[in-house]
């Protein structure tokens, strides 16, 4: 049968008369039909199956998969049937085609997947009792939901006593012999890191991963091997053997530990923080989280300062929060009716939340003060992988960026820290939010500068210097025991939540701040993070589309020239 | 648990290939696209030069090729015929699969644990042989087959056996 | 039938080009690089003789060759010889290689014109050294000679072969393990599709074929298709075919013949192993290497050794590597020692075949020695069902399930024997290699 083109209907009248224009031809849909157990649902055609079917609210058990490596399709347990295809497939593997049919529920599929699992247990050590993972492992799941109850393996079970309890890089410890083979550390090496530090070596049911001799698993982000690994073979040193997970209460945060702000969650039980694991945001840090921020988590729980202190003359004693911040009101003015507000200086920090550092500068601003700065220390560059791109950042601290917009710049004839510490200025009362805002907190040289204004006041957690040197000293809570936004190197505005409340009578340091302030005659008692950011949103150009509500994932500020420039 | 190849014996200084191998090498690098194809051919030069090949060879040859040491040690022990330690003068292969089983490879393998006082994966006391068993060679119709280094020895017999074990210890 | 493959095996000098020459070698590929033929033409003809991969698939040559893309986007095209003979009982290749390697290279060059490939690779098993070197020098002959290299004999044809070793893997005798092995890797076969026409070393599109496969090309172009076809058992199972019989057999050795030659003739024949070593009976025949599923002594009747044949009777031709066992031996005896080479074997990397291959040979090494349970023949069963048909990425798990699933299934009162008695049946054990 002919296969030509079908001619254009003949208009009456000769050629020469263009027909009619064609109908457009129907959208090219950009999804895919995919039926689930007979239920079609349109997915992204990029999808991986398993994915698709997490769409689908379907659950396809699987250990080698993961959506940043590279398919390998080899752990054989997300086996499912594809009508037309009569063997069972990996669904991993099987490419999204239009109109694929997917069968999760058949028996084929049901005891597929027992025997993945049987294969996978028969080697397997009974290690639950004394391993990490438990609680938080695929094999454990999988092996309940999909596995036989009862083992009928009688042999010896191959084991690899030399690679087991030994550290296989500065933060991980490996326990080879409950090593499932699935390749997700050593892909992790080679497609993130870049480091390919991990191989498998020898073959068959001999298989081991481990690193060159003489060669550690020693990248930036070698905690993240362990976190990829779906069982315990590879687990988190600093972590091992302190808590059963599902002990562990799981908050949302942000790191502290420099500008790129990963998204971590912490892990705390009986407030204490017990470890950071990274927090999924594919627009910041993926799935990531680098070792020196997943380290930070043990800072949380260090405290020096459990009281406020109250310097009289040579002797430091201790003190309620509110005498100290009645004293501290006092100072101010004292210094306001004498000298003026140019003889006060408010210092913020770039650990501290948007939050406090606008809370710091209104504060100033009531007191007509312009003399307001923040500083940061400078670190090597961190960097972390994002889908296709690396973010990158090389501040000490989460919120310079931030304490910036806030507006903790030196207004019209005000100076900064740098003429303080320079002896340029010499306030009369110095207020530093964060007793720890920067290594120069703990140098001795600049201290003593500090240490000249004839009233100096710190909010801290931990001693230093300046600790020692201050007047007053308020105890101010760590990030875990108080909310509020940080803003990141890219300008993404990112919210963390508060793990545990302080310990009395140690507070979160805007609610030290808002204490002070009411004693200056300035704010509301009823203010929470919530009102301040919302007043934020309001006053902060760059900042209002900030939804106080809608901060899921963060939220990335429209670009622009964002140093507020201050107008007092 | 059959013998494991988890560990590559260290060499005790480095390795450097003598030129007569660079050029082998450099040779070599020209017949295939990437470095990375280069490996197997590249490692057999290595075992050809030393004998066979330690944690400094593959540490060079990572260096030459451009490779993470670890995928070369992942190549390394994945195939067999790279050995991981000094082996003896005479390497004695023989093959345990199917047809040569059938013929009696076990009683050569006794034959010369009894002569020689070795094991699989043994090497005797004077450095002179080694004995492992591999699979099939490719040698069924003139099983039992074995060899020793590269030649072939089929059919084999515990007379032949003993001849040859003479021969190689020199007391022909 | 007159001898076709290794009609020079055997002859004086028979591995250097002169006398190849004299023998009428290399006149194809002058006819074909001379422009006597297209590549389509010469593509055209594998596909209607008929022929069929000699590596243990049979899967037809010319459609094969068809598979790869028409516009391959400025990738180029390789063929790879596959070399790595290593299916327990297989020995041809090695046989093709030693003696005429001239008919190899000539294969490996008429396919590469045919399917516009500019490089080749040999890649051979690393136990083959003496096959190495003599295609090392056969290849110099012929690049001495102008055959290889460019701009062949003054054409636009160009062609590099390069043989590279294997160094101990059998599984890179699978084609995506050997394409894995070229590239520099662990030989661990890749998920397919892509298949290799389309996606394989280097990304490029690749076929990979058998020595044997390759060596019968020039013969189909010397003597045409017509001849090729009418040779062999029927039109889907044609042309000369090389035999390796092994095992307890008086005349253990490669045999020519055509295609769907008699199992029978071979073992029993005058021309081939004439009959059992000492007269003792068959027990068991395996018709196609270790992972070919195992044929009683009844079943030998009626089976033609051809892909089709074989297939009837329940089992493969695969590299027609015919071992012979006779009532002597211990057929658990020997599924332990066939599982031990799949366990050796095992790439690794996927979780079925990485532990049911040893666990295999742990419950067979068990009810050899005498510790098995009732429990256990039924366990090998449930286990070998577990580990096939797309449980794991390649076949190789299907091929290891084929000695302890057919015997099981057709010696299961040897494996009772075993257990109840907890020794063999036999008596007389077959030596058994320390492990």
């Amino acid at each position: 049968m002919s296969s030509a083109a079908p001619k254009p209907p003949m208009v009456p009248g000769g050629g020469g008369a263009p027909s009619a224009p064609a109908a457009p031809p129907p959208p090219q849909k950009d999804t895919f039909t995919v039926i689930f157990d007979g239920k079609p649902i349109e997915v992204p055609k990029n999808l991986n199956l398993i994915d698709a079917a997490k769409l689908a609210g379907i659950d396809i058990p699987h250990f080698c998969y993961h959506p940043r490596l590279s398919v390998v399709g080899q752990c054989r347990m997300c086996l499912v049937e594809i009508e037309g295809i009569p063997k069972i497939q990996a669904a991993c593997t099987t490419p999204l085609k239009d109109g694929l049919s997917v069968k999760t529920t058949t028996e084929k599929v049901r005891s597929s997947r027992a025997a993945t699992m049987e294969f996978l247990l028969i080697n397997h050590p009974l290690d639950c009792p004394i391993c990490d993972q438990a609680g938080e492992c695929t094999l454990q799941d999988n092996a309940f939901g999909y596995g036989h109850q009862l083992s009928n393996y009688d042999e010896n079970k191959r084991q690899f006593p030399t690679f087991d309890r030994t550290m296989i890089g500065p933060h991980v410890i490996a326990d080879m012999t409950r090593c499932i083979q699935c390749t997700r550390c050593i892909r992790f090496t080679q497609e993130i890191a870049g480091t390919s530090e991990l191989t498998f070596l020898d073959r068959g049911g001999r298989t081991l991963v481990w690193t060159h001799e003489g060669q550690a698993l020693d990248n930036d982000w070698s905690g993240c091997a362990a976190d990829v690994c779906p069982v315990g073979a590879l687990t988190v040193r600093e972590f091992r053997f302190r808590s059963r997970v599902w002990y562990l209460q799981k908050t949302k945060s942000v790191c502290p530990g420099c500008n790129v702000g990963c998204n971590v969650s912490i892990e705390s039980k009986e407030d204490v923080v017990y470890r950071f694991l990274p927090r999924f945001n594919p627009d910041v840090n993926d799935y990531w989280l680098c070792d020196y921020g997943r380290l930070r988590s043990e800072s949380l729980n260090a405290r020096d300062v459990h009281k406020a202190t109250l310097r009289h003359g040579n002797s430091v004693q201790d003190a309620v929060v509110p005498v100290a911040i009645h004293r501290m009101a006092a100072e101010i003015r004292q210094t306001v009716d004498g000298t003026g507000p140019s003889g006060l200086f408010f210092l913020g920090s770039a650990h501290l939340s948007n939050e406090e550092n606008f809370l710091l500068r209104k504060l100033a601003d009531h007191l007509a003060c312009a003399n307001r700065d923040v500083a940061v220390d400078k670190s090597r560059a961190r960097k972390i992988k994002r889908k296709s791109d690396w973010i990158s950042g090389d501040d000490a601290a989460a919120n310079f960026r931030g304490a910036r917009d806030m507006g903790l710049t030196p207004g019209k004839n005000g100076y900064g820290l740098e003429a303080v510490l320079s002896g340029k200025a010499s306030p009369e009362v110095v207020i530093v939010a964060d007793a720890d805002f920067a290594a120069a907190a703990d140098d001795p040289e600049k201290v003593a500068a500090l240490r000249k204004a004839r009233f100096l006041a710190v909010c801290a957690r931990t001693a230093n210097a300046l600790t020692r040197a201050a007047d007053v000293v308020l105890p101010a809570a760590s990030l875990a025991e108080k909310e509020g936004t940080f803003t990141n190197v890219e300008g993404r505005v990112q919210r963390f939540e508060r793990a545990f409340l302080p310990k009395p009578p140690s507070r979160a340091t805007w609610e030290l701040l808002l204490l002070l302030a009411l004693e200056l005659g300035y704010g509301d008692r009823n203010w929470t993070p919530a009102d301040l950011l919302a007043a934020i949103a309001k006053e902060i150009p760059p900042y209002a589309d900030i939804d106080p509500k809608d901060l899921e994932g963060g939220r990335l500020l429209k670009k622009g020239d964002f140093a507020w420039n201050g107008t007092l | 648990m059959s013998h494991t190849r988890y560990r590559i014996a260290s060499a005790g200084k480095p390795r450097p290939f003598p030129p007569e191998a660079m050029t082998r090498i450099q040779e070599t690098l020209k017949r295939y696209p990437t470095k990375q194809a280069a490996l197997l051919p590249v490692l057999w030069i290595a075992q050809e030069t030393f004998g066979w090949i330690s944690k400094e060879s593959a540490e060079e040859v990572a260096r030459i090729l451009e490779l993470p040491p670890s995928h070369v040690d992942g190549v390394l022990t994945f195939y067999t015929m790279y050995n991981l330690h000094p082996v003896g003068t005479h390497l004695l292969q023989v093959c345990t699969s199917i047809s040569c089983h059938l013929a009696g490879a076990g009683d050569l393998i006794a034959h010369c644990r009894k002569r020689l006082g070795i094991g699989l994966e043994e090497t005797t006391k004077d450095g002179r042989f080694t004995m492992i068993e591999v699979e099939c060679i490719a040698g069924c119709d003139r099983a039992p087959s074995m060899m020793v280094n590269d030649k072939y020895y089929e059919p084999m017999d515990e007379k032949k056996l003993d001849g040859l074990l003479d021969q190689l210890s020199g007391r022909a | 039938m007159e001898r076709v493959l290794l009609a020079r095996v055997g002859k004086k000098d028979s591995r250097a080009i002169d006398g190849y020459i004299a023998d009428g070698g290399y006149a194809a590929w002058k006819r074909v690089v001379g422009g006597g033929l297209t590549p389509e033409q010469l593509t055209e003809e594998v596909k209607k003789s008929g022929l069929r991969g000699r590596g243990g698939a049979g899967f037809p040559t010319g459609v094969k060759w068809g598979f790869l893309p028409k516009d391959t986007k400025g990738k180029p095209i390789y063929l790879l010889c596959n070399a790595d003979e290593s299916e327990p009982g297989t020995f041809k290749d090695r046989l093709l290689m030693e003696e005429d390697p001239h008919q190899v290279i000539e294969g490996v060059a008429l396919s590469a014109y045919a399917i516009k490939c500019q490089t080749a690779y040999i890649y051979i098993r690393g136990e083959f050294y003496d096959g190495a070197r003599i295609l090392d020098r056969a290849l110099a002959e012929a690049y001495s000679k102008g055959f290889l290299g460019r701009n062949i004999m003054g054409s636009n044809v160009s062609l590099d072969i390069t043989v590279h070793r294997g160094a101990g893997a059998y599984i890179c005798g699978e084609e995506t393990g050997l394409i894995e092995s070229l590239e520099g890797k662990r030989g661990q076969p890749r998920i397919k599709p892509p298949f290799p026409a389309v996606h394989g070393v280097f990304g490029c599109p690749t076929i990979v074929n058998n020595v044997e496969t390759l060596a019968c090309v020039p013969h189909i172009v010397n003597r045409g298709v017509e001849w090729f076809s009418k040779i062999g058992r029927n039109e889907k199972n044609t042309g000369p075919k090389l035999y390796c019989l092994s095992g307890q057999v008086n005349r253990p050795g490669v045999y020519e013949a055509p295609m769907g030659l008699q199992l029978k003739e071979l073992i029993f024949g005058d021309d081939f192993g004439r009959g059992m070593k000492g007269g003792r009976k068959v027990k068991a025949v395996i018709p196609g290497g270790a992972s070919a599923n195992m044929l009683t002594a009844a079943e030998i009747e009626d089976c033609p050794l051809d892909f089709d044949g074989v297939a009837a009777k329940g089992s493969m031709l695969g590299s027609a590597a015919i071992i012979v066992m006779n009532e002597d031996v211990c057929i658990v005896n020997a599924a332990q020692n066939l599982s031990k080479f799949f366990s050796h074997e095992s790439c690794g990397q996927c979780t079925p075949c990485r532990e049911g291959t040893p666990w295999l040979h742990k419950v067979l090494t068990r009810i050899e020695e005498g510790e098995g349970r009732v429990e256990d023949v039924d366990l090998l069963v449930r286990i070998c069902n577990q580990m096939a048909n797309g449980m794991t990425i390649c076949v190789f798990s299907d091929a290891a399930i084929a000695p302890p699933l057919s015997s099981v299934t057709k010696f299961r009162d040897e494996y009772l024997h075993h257990v109840e008695h907890k020794r063999c049946r036999v008596g007389a054990k077959a030596a058994m290699a320390a492990v």
